[in-house]
């Protein structure tokens, strides 16, 4: 090892160095700046616009569902604006980002309500985010449409808040059906130790017994795990007809690629649940996925709506002009939001463009018939969700993509 | 100017910004302002804790979120489950707190630096976890809801301007006894020993005791940030307390610099506002925003990084070079 | 339980653990020669997968040449961090530096977010096929790389610690800064190569485990916490007692999820940590009196 010191050459290779920083950090801010936000550009904005919120998980760790969110919401107002709007005012939705934290939620809700005045809020994108807002939400006595499929958002009922995912309510026996028919009596649980598993799992032990089924493990993992082997050789010593894992994330993909190399034989079936109904996990899971199972709502096949319903044209339509606008499919969150801001639009048309918050409240609470991408919503004063079993299919994953079950 | 009249000066100004701080309201009309300045007051609590735990007792901890997660669970569940008065309520959570921060410190006596970190580290990824698995209790992933505000007696602080001062108000309290601790006897036994244990030891200071009460006090701090935050915001959910929380708390007092309060209380504003920038600069336009936020992350970063590179010696290294070298301009003879 | 079992939870622990390894070993030899805990070395791991799935899926380039591909920008990042981030500032109070890994690892996931969007990604196997049956027992193929990566790594470490005479430099940096230099040794040359090589093998790591496990921009805050914490048990010494502070961390969360219960398996791992270090405070296999700070 030399001993050279580059007295003179080191001072100049610090400062070619801070400058190729500095560069490297203005091109980087100018390209965050350049990049794509739409401006609602509205032909009909003569008078002032309908302002609505967001509250979405832009970033953290649910940045991969608040993204595909903003997209779907960003294009339907353009297209809503473009048509005339509603009653000639278009409409204005403010972005806010809660950074999948709760806190930052709720400051986010303030802000909404207090600086843009707004009408109403869609969000937030997780149930801990969302039930962080309820507080603010009550205060100011303005509706809130969540995409969080959690449970507790409209469980625990509040007059002010939506919700327009398939809640485990609906998904859990809609599940245990389709189990029974197949003749399936014993299985296992691996849920995810967050939000979304713990909910998922609840709702699972609640409602077995009606259906004759014997939860024979019980198991979890924590999001971030790389390795469910352990969990699954304990599963596979109960010998359980089916493993029913709940995980929204990259451990759904571990888990049925552990689960593939301990049952070759595939003697335990693999069961999911919405939140799997992500190209990533097929993609994650290569060929292990084949023969996976879960219910999910009919966006993800249109057919399955029957060619030429209504149902069938407005996922088609939405589905192909998401594509041609992000270039890529869009998955059940985009189709979740899509659904937030067409019943907050549909509302808004029967309450009239000049409606106040406790209108647009109750207009949504009149949702009757209205045909989104996720179901068919029919809200009414006790049922803030609106969507029902017809809504949903269970599908299998054959060659790579899913297939509905018969 | 004389050290007397220095001191002088100095108590003037912290008394000065204190009543600033508390006149805030009479100004500000903005609710989401004074949210964000209550969420700051929140921080300086915790904050103040910790600049006596880590720059005066030299104690490092990764795991404040976990105390502060303990108090406001506690104040949250005793007010809105088990209907306790608030007053009580939160003197269990302080209560509670530092009792864990003194169990936690008594093992930890043996320990140093790095391993000192982990320890408290670990303890406050266990005590996420049984955040979120104490259903019954914390209301698991979901969070606790319905938690009331913060009242005594009759009177309910149920606006963000009686929020705003109740939690600046306990914020002024801390930070002027935090200050007058380090100022004192046991200021002076913190820092014996940061300098040599084994002579402190000769003085008559027991470390283990100094140790085990910064760290019980600063713990039972955060536990005070806690309550009160959660009877703020009524609502407490696990990911509020997660290690980032505790990562960024230690940031903010390391960025304030060793053996001053003044400095991490300040650093602990900045940073924490400086998460909520995209909404405090008025008058930006909706694509500022939209940038701001999606590059928050790598902005809190470049701070960070930005900070220690430039002003190594933090918030409080900057203010005392600043003054020597004001000082040798007006004199060195002046000043003992 | 029968033995079939009882060795697969064994496997399932020390892939895990191998995995953890990695990351402590960059822990570790940073450790040694500058005193601080790099926490932007859970960044590398995730550099490591992301680049690696950018350059087969956007570039193109066939896996053999992507994982090299990776493995090398991660280390040019590494460097950088260190040229422009901590050596300037290298005098200071370890904790300065610690802080400052911190806000780099900040920056290096938010711009990761920008560069690679937010959605998970999947990699190849490095050796497709099916899973090897080892007395009853499955065992993925990719999971021997990376127990062979790190028994790789470990071996180079290992020579180069004791018989090169960068190593020398590296083990006599590690004793004293000053007396180093007095002696002719170029120490900031080699806090920059201990950085590059801590940057390669979070890369090396995160590459080996992206088909196992696919790869996020957010995962490696997670897998730098697993990978301190295998450290600090072992003991914060040389590379075995980091690659043993590894594999004891896995096999006690594999265990702790067989027997006990796999809700309450990293706490439990914790606790064993705390109980270590509370009753042995320079960790399982360090030698007191090596404190830094």
């Amino acid at each position: 090892m030399g001993t050279r010191r580059k007295t003179g050459a080191g001072h100049t290779f610090r400062r070619v160095m801070t400058a190729a920083l500095i560069v490297a950090l203005v091109a980087l801010s100018a390209a965050g700046c350049s990049a794509p936000t739409s401006k609602a550009s509205a032909p009909a904005a003569e008078k002032a616009p309908i302002k609505l919120g967001a509250v979405l998980s832009l970033t953290g760790t649910y940045a991969g569902l608040g993204v595909p969110e903003r997209n779907a919401i960003e294009m339907e107002v353009a297209r809503i604006n473009a048509a005339g709007g509603i009653g000639g005012r278009s409409i204005e939705v403010v972005y806010e980002d809660d950074a999948t934290d709760p806190a930052k939620a709720q400051a986010a809700t303030t802000r909404l309500i207090e600086r843009e005045g707004v009408l109403g809020i869609i969000g937030a994108t997780g149930t801990g985010q969302t039930m962080g807002m309820r507080a603010d939400i009550d205060r100011a006595g303005i509706p809130q449409v969540s995409m969080a499929g959690g449970n507790a958002v409209t469980a625990q009922f509040d007059k002010l808040v939506f919700q327009t995912p398939w809640p485990n309510r609906i998904v859990v026996p809609f599940t245990l059906d389709f189990m029974k028919k197949a003749g399936i009596t014993t299985i296992a649980l691996l849920t995810d130790s967050g939000g979304y598993g713990k909910d998922g799992r609840q709702v699972v032990l609640d409602d077995v017994a009606k259906y004759g089924v014997t939860v024979v493990a019980d198991e979890t993992f924590n999001a971030g795990d790389t390795d469910m082997t352990t969990q699954l050789t304990k599963i596979k010593a109960k010998a359980p007809q089916a493993v029913w894992m709940w995980a929204a994330g990259k451990e759904g993909a571990i888990i049925v690629k552990n689960a593939k190399d301990l049952d070759p034989s595939g003697s335990m079936r693999i069961f999911g649940a919405p939140g799997n109904g992500r190209t990533e996990f097929i993609d994650g899971a290569g060929a292990a996925a084949e023969g996976f199972t879960f219910a999910a709502g009919r966006i993800l096949a249109p057919d399955s709506y029957g060619r030429g319903t209504k149902a069938f044209k407005v996922a088609t339509d939405f589905i192909g002009r998401y594509t041609q606008k992000y270039g890529k499919a869009p998955d059940i969150f985009a189709g979740h939001a899509y659904d937030a801001i067409s019943i907050l639009a549909d509302a808004l048309k029967r309450a009239g463009s000049d409606a106040d918050s406790a209108k647009l409240r109750d207009a949504i609470e009149a949702t009757k018939g209205l045909v989104g991408v996720g179901g068919t919503f029919d809200l009414s004063a006790t049922d803030h969700n609106g969507l029902t079993a017809k809504d949903l299919v269970m599908y299998r994953i054959e060659g790579g993509v899913w297939k509905v079950v018969e | 100017m004389s050290d007397r009249t220095r001191r002088f000066a100095q108590s003037g100004g912290a008394v000065l910004a204190a009543a600033a701080v508390l006149a805030l309201p009479l100004v500000v009309t903005d609710r989401y302002l004074l949210k964000v300045l209550t969420f700051v007051g929140l921080n300086v609590i915790i904050v103040a804790g910790m600049a006596v735990l880590f720059g005066y007792a030299g104690q490092v901890s990764l795991g404040h979120a976990a105390f502060t997660g303990i108090g406001a669970y506690t104040c949250g569940f005793l007010t809105a489950r088990a209907g306790w008065p608030w007053m009580t309520a939160v003197a269990a959570a302080v209560a509670l707190s530092a009792l864990g921060g003194l169990a936690l410190a008594l093992p930890s006596l043996r320990l140093r630096g790095h391993y000192l970190a982990m320890a408290t580290l670990g303890f406050s990824v266990i005590a996420n976890i049984v955040f979120v698995e104490a259903k019954s209790l914390t209301g698991g992933n979901d969070g606790l809801s319905g938690i009331p505000f913060a009242s005594v007696g009759p009177v309910r602080l149920d606006t963000p301007w009686s929020n705003y001062l109740l939690v600046w108000g306990a914020a002024v309290v801390v930070v002027a006894l935090v200050s007058g601790i380090v100022r004192g006897r046991p200021g002076r036994a913190m820092a014996a020993l940061q300098g040599s244990e084994m002579g402190a030891m000769a003085c008559g200071v027991d470390p283990v005791r100094v140790k085990v009460t910064a760290f019980t006090l600063s713990a039972g701090l955060a536990g005070l940030s806690g309550a009160l935050f959660a009877s703020a915001v009524g609502f407490v959910s696990p990911t509020s307390f997660a290690l980032e929380t505790s990562i960024i708390l230690l940031a903010m007092v390391v960025l304030g610099g060793t053996r001053s309060v003044a400095g991490p209380v300040l650093a602990a504003v900045a940073l924490t506002l400086l998460t909520y920038i995209d909404g405090l600069i008025p008058g930006l336009s909706k694509t500022t925003v939209a940038a701001l936020q999606d590059w928050k992350g790598d902005i809190y970063g470049v701070v960070i990084v930005g900070v220690m590179l430039f002003v190594p010696a933090g918030m409080a290294g900057l203010a005392r070079a600043w003054r020597r070298k004001s000082r040798s301009v007006t004199g060195a003879g002046e000043a003992a | 339980m029968g033995a079939a079992q009882l060795l697969q939870f064994t496997i399932a622990g020390l892939k895990n653990g191998a995995i953890y390894a990695l990351i402590a070993l960059g822990f570790t030899i940073v450790y040694a020669s500058t005193g601080i805990l790099n926490f932007a070395q859970g960044e590398f791991y995730m550099l490591g997968g992301m680049v690696a799935v950018w350059a087969l899926r956007t570039l193109g380039l066939p896996l053999l040449a992507a994982v090299p591909a990776a493995v090398l920008v991660t280390v040019g990042v590494g460097a950088l961090v260190e040229r422009l981030a901590l050596r300037p500032r290298r005098a200071e109070a370890p904790l300065v530096l610690i802080i400052i890994t911190i806000g780099v690892s900040m920056l290096l996931q938010s711009l990761a977010r920008h560069l690679f969007g937010p959605n998970e990604v999947a990699l190849p196997p490095f050796t497709a096929g099916p899973s090897i049956t080892f007395f009853g027992a499955a065992i993925e193929r990719q999971t021997l790389w990376v127990w062979g990566l790190t028994a790789v790594a470990l071996l180079v470490l290992w020579v180069l610690y004791t018989r090169t005479k960068l190593g020398l430099a590296m083990r006599a940096t590690a004793v004293s800064h000053d007396s180093s230099r007095l002696v002719g040794i170029d120490t900031a040359r080699v806090v920059m190569v201990t950085f590059a090589l801590a940057a390669a093998l979070g890369a090396l790591a995160g590459v080996a485990v992206a088909p196992l496990t696919q790869t996020a921009y957010d995962v490696g805050a997670r897998i730098g916490l697993k990978g301190f914490a295998a450290a600090i048990l072992g003991g914060l010494g040389g590379p075995v007692a980091a690659v043993a502070g590894g594999l004891v961390l896995g096999l006690t969360e594999s265990l702790s999820a067989a027997f006990i219960s796999s809700t309450y398996k990293d706490a439990i791992a914790l606790v064993v940590l705390l109980a270590v270090i509370f009753l042995k405070p320079s960790g399982l296999f360090g030698r007191a009196g090596r404190e830094k700070v």
